[in-house]
């Protein structure tokens, strides 16, 4: 071997010798951090076990052991908690706690467990101590001796009661809001981003007239089925092409009208549901509104007609505010007024026509329109012309949709003419009144007037005859008593006109009056003669009437028949009959009678059928215009020779 | 029985007449002042140390009426005491109503036979010839 092979030989064992060395440094390095590595190791072992002791210890799930007979060795006290049992104090076998309904799937569960080793999401129901009934969830695994032999089993049960009812409540909640759906009175499609049908209902198919199930929907294209259902739209691409903008716009839509051949609208909403970001699919409703639009549209046609009629009525309307301003007014109005519509709107209605104390008239007014009350009214206006007119309003408080009053409505009626004639029959009243005063003065005057030199003949006569007593012959005495009975029978004449011409003058005084009391004063006032009986069958009664009229009347009925008795005993009945709303009379003698054929002759003023010196032939014309003063009638039976009943009415 | 001084006021002559015939055939000392209206009675009235003691008055007159008259006659502080009696044709309730409303001794009404007229005026005389007047 040459020195130089030596040499290469030599350095090469060095440099072995040298990694030789280096990698049991590395070597001895290794090891005591393996030693360390395993100290800490070991040290965490058994941290570990005893953390896991503690975690089944005070884990808050119950925790249990039983043996492989189930026979509870061990519960934690979650486990004693949840079952009720004290097993440091009584013995308690799994059986026992097992639910009575749950017994068979608890048994394939433990041979499951023996057989396996473990069983897993276990869920059944359980009795505790106090006969409670829980639902629990068990996760179980076999215990292993150090031979590897099944000694126990143990497991971890969960109270899962609570969930389980919230579980429970929530599907009752869905199906609840599916039936809801199923039903609702909107037809509706949810469907996803493909337009493939996520859900529907039953209206849905009724609407589209679509013979098959909401379920049998599911899964199909919207976009296919609406080309077939297009055929039952008025405008069938007008329906489909709103629909795809409004699919390609993705916004909600709410409100679209669709009117069907049959005459259905449907109202069409679009919108898409979205939780959080994500996008839960796209929602259409489909509400039949036929009725809702025909409604609306008939109500506009009221409206319309209400409105026409409002506006060509001849009658005002004003429409004011509570404040009195104007809000509305009508065309005839503003005929009515004179003033344009421009004119009067937002103006108090008092300030500007009313005249005289008007103003006041309609601030009271409108004060029982805030009370809620209506009633009519007159006002006397003065137009823009300058005209005075009459207006009659009839006001009614004007409510609101709260009925709160907000103000209120006139209906303006123009009464001029009507209160032109009004106040001309006023006035016409008034003179005729005045000018049967007149009347009656003149009648009294006259009758003054011509009684007077009656009065003067008579005291001239008597004057003739006192100072020529003795002188005159049989004759012109004669004569004189004829002028004497002549100058009665006048001035009697001129009493009796003034009589008639008074009766109907005078207004009638209306007063309870006692027919029996002015029989009674008749009776005493007149001449009887000795032989004429008065008897009055029964007490007259009391009514409503003039009394100095009704005891003329009496007078006058009374007077006449005595004076027409010509028996040598007179007799004259007075009797009454009660009728509904009068009374009827009558006054019966059995004097001359009367021919039939004057029976309506002698009520008429100046007809006497006796000349006689007492009878001026108005007796009868007054009584007659009497009784219609007291709105009754008279007519009278008779038999010449025999007798006369005058029958007459007054009125109760 | 007293002796009246009565002022008789009324228009129509042969009323006079009678009023001075009946007094005279009743012979009775009453005397008697005649007006033949109510200007003229005023006339006589203003003389107030001649005061009749009673007034007969007509109604129906020319000029100044009774009831106008009776007006002035009540609203004067002296002549206001006088009795006066109406002797009128006019049995008008208004006018009776009026006349006594304004304050009268009395109401009378003529009545048409002469003989009737003397009664009454015979005992209207006696009846205020026992009565105690007024002096002024």
């Amino acid at each position: 071997m040459d020195q130089n092979q030596v040499e290469i030989l030599k350095r090469a064992l060095d440099r072995e010798k040298n990694a030789r060395k280096a990698a049991e440094k590395i070597l001895e390095e290794k090891s005591r951090e393996l030693y360390f590595t395993s100290q800490k190791l070991e040290n965490l072992l058994n941290e570990k076990s005893s953390e896991l002791q503690g975690v089944f210890e005070n884990i808050v799930d119950a925790y249990v052991v039983i043996d492989l007979n189930g026979k509870i060795l061990k519960f934690n006290e979650a486990a004693t908690k949840l079952f009720g049992y004290d097993i440091d104090k009584e013995g308690v076998n799994v059986a026992k706690l097992i639910h009575k309904d749950d017994f068979q799937y608890a048994e394939e569960c433990f041979n499951n467990l023996l057989s396996h080793g473990f069983f897993k999401d276990y869920e059944t129901r359980v009795y505790t101590k106090s006969k409670e009934v829980k639902w629990v969830h068990v996760n179980g695994s076999i215990v292993f001796d150090k031979d590897n032999k099944p000694v126990a089993a143990q497991g971890i049960v969960r109270d899962i009661t609570e969930e389980r009812a919230s579980a429970e409540k929530l599907i009752e909640s869905e199906s609840r809001l599916a039936t809801l759906v199923l039903n609702l009175d909107s037809g509706i499609i949810l469907e996803d981003e493909n337009r493939n049908i996520v859900l529907t209902n039953t209206k849905f198919c009724e609407l589209f007239k679509i013979d098959a199930q909401p379920s049998d929907l599911y899964g199909m294209d919207c976009a296919t089925a609406s080309e077939k259902n297009k055929v039952l739209f008025k405008n069938p691409e007008g329906f489909i092409q709103r629909m795809q903008s409004i699919d390609k716009a993705k916004e909600t839509v709410i409100g679209d009208e669709l009117e069907m051949l049959d005459g259905t609208i449907l109202e069409r909403n679009y919108m898409p549901i979205n939780i959080g970001d994500k996008s839960k699919g796209f929602l259409w409703t489909f509400t039949d509104v036929t009725l809702k639009r025909t409604y609306r549209k008939r109500l506009e046609a009221q409206r319309q007609k209400y409105f026409s009629i409002i506006a060509n009525m001849n009658l005002g309307l004003v429409e004011v505010n509570n404040d009195d301003e104007i809000l509305m007014i009508n065309q005839s109005f503003s005929e009515m007024s004179g003033y344009k519509e421009e004119e009067l709107l937002g103006k108090k209605s008092r300030e500007i026509y009313p005249i005289e104390d008007g103003s006041e008239i309609i601030a009271k007014e409108h004060e029982k329109r805030r009370r809620g009350e209506s009633n009519s009214y007159e006002l006397k206006v003065k137009t823009k012309q300058g005209d005075i007119r009459y207006w009659l309003i009839s006001g009614a408080p004007n409510f609101n949709l709260n009925g709160d009053v907000v103000g209120s409505i006139g209906v303006h009626l123009d009464i001029t003419e009507l209160k032109e004639l009004e106040l001309q029959k006023e006035k016409l009243l008034i003179k005729l009144e005045k000018s049967n005063d007149e009347l009656q003065e003149y009648a009294h005057i006259v009758s003054h007037d011509l009684k007077s030199p009656l009065r003067s003949i008579d005291a001239l006569v008597s004057w003739l005859k006192e100072d020529n007593k003795g002188k005159l012959d049989e004759m012109s005495l004669k004569n004189f008593e004829l002028i004497e009975a002549t100058l009665e029978k006048m001035e009697q004449l001129i009493t009796d006109v003034l009589d008639y011409s008074s009766v109907g003058a005078e207004k009638i005084e209306t007063e309870a009056v006692d027919l029996d009391k002015i029989l009674s004063d008749v009776i005493t006032i007149l001449y009887i003669p000795e032989h004429i009986n008065i008897n009055a069958i029964h007490p007259l009664p009391t009514l409503k009437g003039d009394a100095i009229k009704l005891q003329q009347l009496f007078q006058n009925l009374i007077s006449n028949a005595v004076k027409f008795i010509d028996k040598e005993e007179g007799i004259i009945t007075i009797d009454f009959e009660d009728l509904k709303s009068h009374y009827k009379f009558s006054i019966q003698d059995n004097g001359i009678g009367i021919d039939k054929q004057f029976h309506d002759k002698i009520f008429k003023i100046f007809h006497t059928l006796n000349k006689s010196k007492d009878s001026t032939g108005i007796g009868l014309s007054i009584v007659k215009k009497i009784v219609d003063l007291h709105e009754g009638q008279i007519w009278l039976e008779s038999q010449l020779n025999v007798g006369t009943t005058f029958y007459f009415t007054l009125k109760k | 029985m007293k002796t009246l001084n009565i002022l008789l006021i009324e228009d129509d002559m042969i009323e006079v007449m009678k009023l001075n015939r009946t007094i005279s055939s009743l012979q009775l000392n009453h005397k008697i002042i005649e007006a033949n209206n109510g200007e003229d009675a005023l006339k006589i009235l203003e003389q107030k140390d001649v005061l009749p003691d009673i007034i007969l008055l007509d109604l129906n007159m020319p000029k100044i009426n009774g009831i106008e008259f009776l007006g002035i006659l009540k609203n004067d502080e002296t002549l206001k005491y006088i009795p006066t009696i109406i002797l009128t044709t006019s049995n008008n309730q208004k006018d009776l109503l009026e006349c006594y409303k304004i304050g009268v001794a009395g109401y009378v009404l003529k009545p048409l036979k002469y003989e009737d007229y003397m009664t009454k005026i015979e005992k209207l005389l006696a009846y205020w010839s026992i009565n105690e007047l007024i002096k002024v």
